[in-house]
């Protein structure tokens, strides 16, 4: 609003500004009995309404703009969420199958794609052989005991505790080459390190070359005799 | 000697376990040893510190604490939840209880031996009466929060002092309330520091607990009060374990950096009635975490996670003989893990959990002593068998062919028939193995690849036939006339078929006669275990060795000693070779000369030329390379009887081949070493 008041003022003064030379040729004092105000006020007003209007304009463009992008951001989340719920809905409908959905015949088209993709990635899944009857309702999962061994479950809980407190943050380890490699480089006669040399570097293609050359020598066998 | 081609082997890539646990039973002066993948072993002191039982491991069997109760009987529990007690007779596990608390992280048994305490995971300790043929639930004390990860009975059974994370409690036995609570304290170390695990406690008789924490200090109370007597910072990492002498004036120390601490309750000032508890000796044989220490009469003994077995004697208790003195160092098992197919110049590798067969290489060039030959057919890992189920293989075997392929786990008895043609390998299951109703502790093949020798249970060893194109069959069962209630551990026969011998576990050496499938004659009792058996293929003499490292020689044939073995009685063996370690695992005989015997434990071999005179203590038992130097002639003069070789150590396996070549299995310390967990970082200054 300031920026058009101090437009308005300064078109008032370039509408002003022109109008002494162009009468200071004819006579300065006619001008100044003149009321040239409304002419220029007129003028200015259309100046005005234009500027407001640009400016009103660029600000609903902006708005428009902002909304695009959010509407565009919601929709891309709203799509990672379908993803991700993807696989509850396949098992929802897994465990709803034997119930017959009559419900579902009467979809739109877009669902009833849905639902074979749902189907094929079932299949899919089912050809996996995932046992485990997962309902998810709320924040909490339900799964059968018999699946999940208490004792073993325990088992790890206790081993996990004893490796975080011997070998967790806190402990000061270090790796065994290091901590063998400290009498080699202190004695007096420096030696390497004592797994200097890391046998699995390139194991691949060490493999690769043995087995060209069997092949290369067997060839040259055969070509040979 | 003569000149012999010599197939260095180093690719077993055999890591044993580290040790979890040990207990020591001063009653019986054994000790029975927990490692961390199940197995259990237990060793006899009074025996030359001989590992006579073992039990193999099992997959999901994670022992946390051992001990021993009422007499003899060994009971341990771990994060499986299971209390269970050892058959150490039939070498298995007698029978299991669950404690229903969660993973058991601490077991005692009280000072009569009639009640175990058990401390669980969801915090109760629970009391357990031990009965003639099984344990009972008697009941629980009060449940506290926090998991119980030690505890330890008062020397009068009335209190129970229990050690948890950042707490200590005392809890009257009768009554089951908690009536002392005392608080840890952590690391100082700022706004979060980690809660401090109470590893091990002690509870002296005068009331005083001994307490060592993950912060790395050792701690004593006062029970009564609940006040701080005294704190010793032992080190900058966690104090693991802790043992208290039954005089209760030593106590021994385990940290995670390796090292073990002593200490002792001496008097302040000279004569007088006051005392402390001083730290006095330090000690670092362990480079990894030891997880366990026992304190018998005259040595501190630790295991760590380096699987090393360290038996230091205290010299003040030591009386008398300068080796009872000596440092013991064990790595390596007592038993054989590599057989021998010596005419396919196979071998045959035990691991825990799979077995693999290599062929031996080849060399196409001759050299003189001490020279290394270029390979030209480098070894062939030819066949790697996995054993099925979470139990660990007990025994193997292969047969001298290389065709058959035998081995045992706690349960049951796999065989294997293998064919090898022109560099290509195959392997068949025997599907129809008899069920032996009891497992199996050592395997045999005979010398002609037609029988499988079983040693079991209660003295038995059970013959099976094996059937050419891939089957098997029981033949008989050969029992000793003196009924036996231990198990049969080591086996041998003869080169004809005639003989087969069996040493178990009451020292006994029984020979059959295979062809009339009867008891043919026992060998003279003495009174320590046997180590190796073996019999000549050409005289059928049966040589013995022990673990006090005597040396015997019998006659079968004629059921009486040779004159050698009295000999050697009569003359007495050698102070060095004595003083050895470890005891002798193999013995055996080249057909090219009849009177030499070759033997090896972990750090040398030895060829026994049975022609040639004793040593007596004046000369050096090892001069072989002293002699190398003299002349033909002067040799003569100076040669005795053990010819000892020490080039290649640490030994898992010695054989002798056919054509002058010897096959030997090294496995390198540091390659072990290698392997283990991360161990403590020690700064030293200047790296």
């Amino acid at each position: 609003m300031a920026m058009t008041r101090g437009r308005l003022a300064m078109l008032e003064k370039e509408a002003a500004a022109p109008e002494p030379p162009a009468g200071a040729a004819a006579a300065s004092e006619e001008e100044e009995d003149e009321a040239p105000e409304e002419v220029t006020f007129e003028r200015a007003r259309a100046a005005a309404e234009t500027d407001r209007r640009l400016a009103g304009e660029t600000a609903r463009r902006d708005r428009e703009l902002l909304k695009e992008k959010r509407r565009r951001r919601e929709e891309l989340f709203k799509e990672q969420k379908k993803r991700k719920l993807l696989p509850e809905n396949v098992l929802e409908e897994l465990t709803s199958r034997p119930q017959i959905n009559n419900n579902n015949l009467s979809d739109t088209t877009k669902q009833g794609e849905n639902r074979n993709k749902n189907e094929e990635r079932n299949r899919r899944q089912d050809n996996k052989g995932k046992k485990r009857v997962v309902r998810l309702k709320g924040r909490y999962m339900a799964v059968r005991l018999k699946d999940q061994d208490l004792t073993s479950q325990h088992q790890k809980m206790a081993k996990d505790f004893i490796q975080s407190h011997l070998y967790g943050p806190g402990t000061n380890r270090t790796t065994a080459n290091q901590f063998f490699s400290f009498a080699n480089k202190k004695s007096p006669v420096k030696k390497a390190a004592v797994q200097f040399v890391n046998k699995s570097w390139g194991k691949e293609k060490k493999q690769k070359a043995t087995h060209f050359k069997k092949r290369w020598m067997s060839m040259k066998m055969v070509s040979s005799v | 000697m003569g000149e012999f081609q010599v197939h260095r082997v180093r690719f077993f890539a055999y890591v044993p376990a580290g040790i979890r646990c040990l207990a020591h039973s001063p009653r019986s002066a054994r000790l029975a040893l927990a490692r961390t993948d199940g197995a259990l072993e237990v060793y006899n002191f009074a025996a030359n510190y001989f590992q006579e039982k073992g039990i193999p491991g099992h997959e999901t069997r994670t022992t946390e604490a051992l001990c021993w109760a009422a007499g003899d009987r060994l009971f341990g529990a771990g994060l499986g939840g299971d209390i269970s007690e050892y058959d150490l007779e039939k070498l298995r596990v007698k029978y299991s209880l669950d404690g229903f608390g969660g993973p058991i992280w601490s077991m005692a048994a009280d000072p009569s031996g009639t009640q175990l305490a058990v401390g669980c995971e969801d915090g109760s300790v629970k009391l357990f009466q031990v009965l003639p043929d099984k344990i009972q639930f008697e009941r629980s004390l009060d449940r506290q929060k926090g998991r119980i990860m030690s505890l330890s009975w008062h020397p009068s059974g009335t209190h129970i002092a229990v050690g948890s994370i950042d707490l200590l409690r005392v809890f009257d036995v009768k009554s089951g309330h908690a009536i002392q609570r005392i608080l840890v304290d952590r690391r100082p170390q700022g706004l979060y520091s980690r809660e401090c695990v109470v590893w091990s406690v002690a509870f002296l008789s005068d009331g005083t607990i001994v307490s060592s924490d993950s912060v790395g200090k050792v701690q004593f109370w006062d029970s009564e009060k609940g006040t701080l007597l005294e704190t010793h910072p032992v080190s900058s990492s966690a104090v693991l374990c802790l043992a208290v002498s039954e005089e209760e004036d030593s106590i021994v120390v385990g940290t995670s950096e390796g090292a073990v601490y002593q200490f002792q309750l001496l008097p302040v000032k000279w004569g007088s009635a006051e005392s402390k508890w001083v730290r006095t000796k330090p000690f670092q044989h362990h480079t990894h975490d030891v997880r366990a220490v026992a304190h018998s009469a005259t040595a501190l003994i630790s295991g760590g996670l380096d699987a090393q077995l360290v038996i230091r004697p205290l010299m003040e208790r030591v009386h008398g003989k300068g080796y009872d003195a000596a440092l013991r160092k064990f790595t390596f098992p007592h038993r054989r893990l590599v057989s021998c197919a010596r005419k396919a110049r196979l071998l045959l590798f035990q691991f825990p959990q799979h077995l693999e067969l290599w062929r031996l290489g080849a060399t196409n060039s001759a050299g003189k002593d001490g020279d290394i030959l270029p390979v030209s057919r480098a070894p062939e890992h030819l066949l790697q068998l996995k054993s099925k189920g979470p139990e660990h293989i007990c025994c193997s075997c292969i047969s001298l062919c290389g065709s058959w392929i035998a081995y045992s786990t706690a349960s049951r008895l796999h065989l294997h028939r293998v064919h090898l043609e022109n560099g290509s390998v195959s392997v068949k299951r025997v599907s129809k193995v008899p069920k032996l109703l009891c497992s199996a502790h050592q395997l045999l093949c005979s010398a002609d690849s037609t029988s499988l020798f079983v040693a079991s249970d209660q003295g038995a060893v059970h013959v099976l036939k094996l059937l050419e194109p891939g089957g098997c069959g029981h033949l008989q069962t050969l029992r000793p006339n003196s009924g036996s209630a231990q198990a049969v551990y080591l086996l041998a026969a003869s080169a004809d078929g005639d003989w087969l011998a069996a040493a178990g576990g009451d020292w006994e050496i029984n020979v059959y006669s295979l062809r009339h499938f009867k008891p043919h004659c026992t060998v003279p009792a003495y009174n320590c275990a046997v180590t190796a058996l073996a019999i000549h293929p050409v005289t059928n003499n049966l040589v013995i060795t022990h673990s006090d490292q005597q040396v015997f020689e019998f006659s079968i044939p004629d059921r009486e000693y040779t004159t050698w073995s009295r000999k050697v009685q009569q003359h007495g063996l050698h102070k060095g070779w004595l003083e050895r370690d470890t005891p002798i695992t193999h013995i055996t005989f080249n057909p090219k000369q009849p009177a030499h015997i070759l033997l090896h434990d972990t750090h040398m071999f030895c060829i026994l030329d049975k022609s040639l005179p004793l040593p007596d203590d004046a000369t050096p038992l090892m001069n072989q390379t002293a002699l190398k130097q003299l002349s033909e002639k002067a040799r003569r003069g100076y040669a005795h009887a053990f010819k000892i070789c020490k080039k290649y150590q640490p030994l898992l396996f010695v054989d002798l081949l056919e054509e002058g070549s010897l096959v030997v299995v090294e496995r390198p310390l540091m390659d072990i070493k290698t392997q283990l967990p991360p161990p403590v970082q020690q700064k030293k200054f200047g790296t």
